[in-house]
C-alpha cells in the first residue's frame, strides 16, 4: 500500500497499466468491450440529448417520466441495499459480514454517483437545482427531501470508505450509522416521491416508502452475491461461503416478505374496487414487464434459496443477475404505472385519441444513456478495486 | 389583492375553440397539440345510434383549475411553483428545474414543457398579460361568444362570480382530491 493523496492508501501497482493489465479471458474481454461499448453510448445519448433536449425521449406531456427516472430509481436503491449490506459488519458488528463491508461502501459510491450521472440529463436544469435547493427549499416536496438527502448521505459514504480505508473502525462505525439512516430516509423520501401522488390513485399511499427501503435491502443482497463471485471468481472458501449462506437467508426472508407485500398490494388494489386503482392493476398484470419482475427478482432467486436454503453460492451468483434484471422492472414498472393511466380530463377527440392507457416506450437516446449509466458504475467499481483494498483488512 | 377565480357555464359552451386561440394568441403560447394551457374536453354521446343521448356529449372547456391546496405547488422542489399576491397558481421560470414532478402531481393535466424556456408552463388567468395591462378579463372570456366564462374575485362580495356562485349550483372537477379547485362548473 502507498499513501496517495489525503492519505489514502492506495493499491502499490496502481496504474493505467494495472487498469488495462486484466487477465485476458473471453469474459473478462467481453466485459471490457461491453463497457467501453456502453461509455460510448453514453457519450452519444449524452450529445443527442444536449441538442435535441427532451425531444430526444420518449416522454410525453401525460408521461412526463420516463426510463431515466426507472434507472435513477434502479441506481440509487441498489447504493442504499449496498449501504445497508454494508452497514451489517461495521455499524451492527455482525462478524460475518464485516469481510464485505469496504466492498459495499465503496458499491454504494459508484452506484449512486452512476444514478446521478444518468439523473442530470433528465433534470432539464441541474444547476437551477443545486441553486434554488438551497435558496428557496421546497420543504413539502419529497423531491427536495429525497434529493438533499441523497446528497448527505454520499457524503458520508465517502467518509465512512475513507476510515475504513484507513481502517478507523470507530469513525467508520458513526459515519456509518449517520450515513445509513440518512440513506433511509432519504430512501423512503423516494418512495415518497411517489406516495405523495394523490392524483395517480395507483401511487398514493405509504406502500412505496416502505416497499423501498424493503426492495432497496434486496438489491443489495444481489449485488453483494454478484461483487462477491466476481471478487473470488466463483471460488469461494469457507469464510466467504459462510458469509454467502448469511446473506442467502436472509434474502430469503426478505424476498418471502416481498411476496406477502406485494400479494396484499395487489389483492387490496383488484378487490378494493377503486377506481384509478383496480383497473391499472389489471391492466398491469397483463403485461409483461409485470412477470419480469416478479420471476426475475422475485421467484427465481426464492427457489433457489428454498432448494438448500442458501448453500449454492455460485447459483445464487447467477439467481442475483436474474434477480437484478427483475429489479430494473421492478422499478420501470413502478414508474411507468404510475403514469399509465390518463387523467381523464375529457380531452378526448382534438388532443388525444380516447385513449385507454397511455403508451411509453424509451427512446434510443435514453436506452444508451441508461446503458451509459450501467457502464460507468462498472468502469467505476473497477478502477476502484484497482485501487483500494477492498477485502477485509486484518 | 384579490382571489381570482372563475364560473364556467359550460353548458352554453358550443365548442368553438376561441377561447383556445386568444389563449395561445394573448400569452404567446407554443403552437402544437401538446402545448396548450386550456381546452375544450368533450364527451362522445352514449349510447348508439339512434337512440344517442344528445345531453351526455356535452363539451367541457377546462384549464388549472387555481387549486387552493394545490399539489403541484406543494411538490416543486424549489418553489418555482408559487401562489402570487392574487391566489393565482404560478411558475417562476428562473427557478423551475424541469423535475416534471408538478406534472405527474397535477389530477389536471394542466401543464407542460415549454420548450423555448425548457421550463413547465401553465395557465395564469393572463396574470402576465391582460391583467398585468389593468385590465379585468381573461383573454379566454373576452373572447367566448356563449359568455361560457366569468372570471373576477372570489372575496369581493359584489362580483358578478360571486354573483353567480351564489345564485347557481355548480361543482368542481375532482373536488374529492382536496384540491379546492377555483374554477366553478355552473349547472
Amino acid at each position: 500500500m502507498k499513501i496517495g493523496p489525503l492519505n489514502i492508501p492506495i493499491k502499490e501497482d496502481f496504474s493505467l497499466k494495472s487498469i488495462f493489465g486484466f487477465e485476458k479471458t473471453p469474459l473478462n474481454i467481453f466485459l471490457a468491450v461491453s463497457v467501453l461499448a456502453m461509455l460510448v453510448m453514453f457519450g452519444i445519448g449524452v450529445t443527442t440529448y444536449l441538442t435535441y433536449g427532451h425531444h430526444a425521449y420518449g416522454v410525453t406531456r401525460q408521461h412526463p417520466w420516463g426510463l431515466l427516472i426507472a434507472v435513477y430509481i434502479f441506481f440509487v436503491v441498489s447504493s442504499t441495499g449496498f449501504c445497508i449490506v454494508g452497514s451489517l459488519g461495521d455499524v451492527f458488528g455482525f462478524k460475518r459480514f464485516e469481510m464485505i463491508s469496504k466492498r459495499a461502501i465503496f458499491g454504494s459510491i459508484v452506484t449512486i454517483l452512476s444514478g446521478f450521472a444518468v439523473i442530470a440529463f433528465e433534470i432539464g436544469h441541474p444547476v437551477t437545482m443545486l441553486i434554488y435547493n438551497v435558496l428557496t427549499p421546497g420543504l413539502t416536496s419529497a423531491i427536495w427531501w429525497m434529493g438533499t438527502l441523497y446528497g448527505l448521505y454520499l457524503t458520508f459514504m465517502i467518509i465512512e470508505f475513507y476510515f475504513l480505508l484507513n481502517n478507523d473502525m470507530k469513525k467508520a462505525k458513526i459515519f456509518g450509522l449517520t450515513g445509513l439512516l440518512v440513506g433511509l430516509a432519504a430512501h423512503s423520501n423516494l418512495g415518497g416521491v411517489f406516495g405523495f401522488l394523490n392524483a395517480r390513485t395507483i401511487s398514493n399511499g405509504v406502500y412505496y416508502p416502505t416497499y423501498f427501503i424493503l426492495t432497496a435491502f434486496i438489491t443489495g443482497i444481489y449485488l453483494s452475491f454478484i461483487v462477491m463471485g466476481f471478487r473470488y471468481k466463483l471460488n469461494f472458501d469457507e469464510k466467504v461461503k459462510d458469509l454467502l449462506e448469511g446473506l442467502a437467508k436472509i434474502q430469503g426472508l426478505l424476498i418471502a416478505i416481498l411476496f406477502f407485500f406485494m400479494s396484499w398490494k395487489l389483492l387490496t388494489d383488484v378487490y378494493g374496487g377503486m377506481p384509478n386503482r383496480a383497473d391499472v392493476v389489471h391492466h398491469m398484470i397483463h403485461t409483461a414487464p409485470f412477470w419480469a419482475e416478479v420471476i426475475f427478482a422475485m421467484l427465481i432467486p426464492f427457489l433457489v434459496i428454498l432448494k438448500d436454503f442458501g448453500k449454492s453460492p455460485r447459483l445464487m451468483v447467477f439467481a442475483s443477475i436474474i434477480g437484478m434484471v427483475g429489479v430494473f422492472f421492478m422499478r420501470y414498472n413502478l414508474v411507468h404505472d404510475t403514469q399509465v393511466k390518463p387523467l381523464q380530463m375529457m380531452k378526448i377527440t382534438e388532443y388525444q385519441l380516447p385513449p385507454e392507457w397511455i403508451e411509453y416506450f424509451p427512446s434510443a437516446t435514453e436506452i444508451m444513456i441508461s446503458l451509459g449509466g450501467l457502464g460507468l458504475c462498472i468502469a467505476l467499481y473497477y478502477v476502484g478495486t484497482k485501487a483500494f483494498d477492498l477485502d477485509e483488512s486484518h | 389583492m384579490a382571489r381570482y377565480g372563475m364560473a364556467l357555464d359550460y353548458k352554453n359552451c358550443i365548442n368553438c375553440k376561441a377561447c383556445e386561440v386568444a389563449c395561445k394568441e394573448e400569452n404567446g403560447v407554443e403552437l402544437g397539440a401538446e402545448k396548450h394551457r386550456i381546452w375544450v374536453g368533450g364527451n362522445n354521446p352514449d349510447g348508439q345510434w339512434p337512440n344517442l343521448d344528445i345531453a351526455s356529449a356535452a363539451f367541457m372547456p377546462s384549464q388549472c383549475q387555481q387549486c387552493e391546496d394545490a399539489p403541484c405547488q406543494e411538490v416543486c422542489p424549489t418553489h418555482a411553483t408559487y401562489y402570487d399576491e392574487n391566489r393565482v397558481v404560478r411558475v417562476d421560470a428562473e427557478k423551475c428545474i424541469l423535475c416534471s414532478y408538478c406534472m405527474n402531481a397535477c389530477p389536471y393535466d394542466a401543464r407542460y414543457v415549454d420548450d423555448r424556456t425548457m421550463t413547465i408552463d401553465k395557465c395564469t388567468f393572463c396574470s402576465d398579460t391582460r391583467l398585468a395591462r389593468g385590465e379585468t378579463t381573461t383573454a379566454c372570456q373576452n373572447t367566448c361568444p356563449t359568455k361560457v366564462r366569468t372570471f373576477g374575485d372570489l372575496d369581493d362580495p359584489n362580483s358578478e362570480i360571486s354573483e353567480l356562485l351564489r345564485t347557481r349550483d355548480h361543482f368542481s372537477l375532482k373536488a374529492h382530491l382536496g384540491t379546492n379547485p377555483k374554477l366553478f362548473y355552473l349547472t
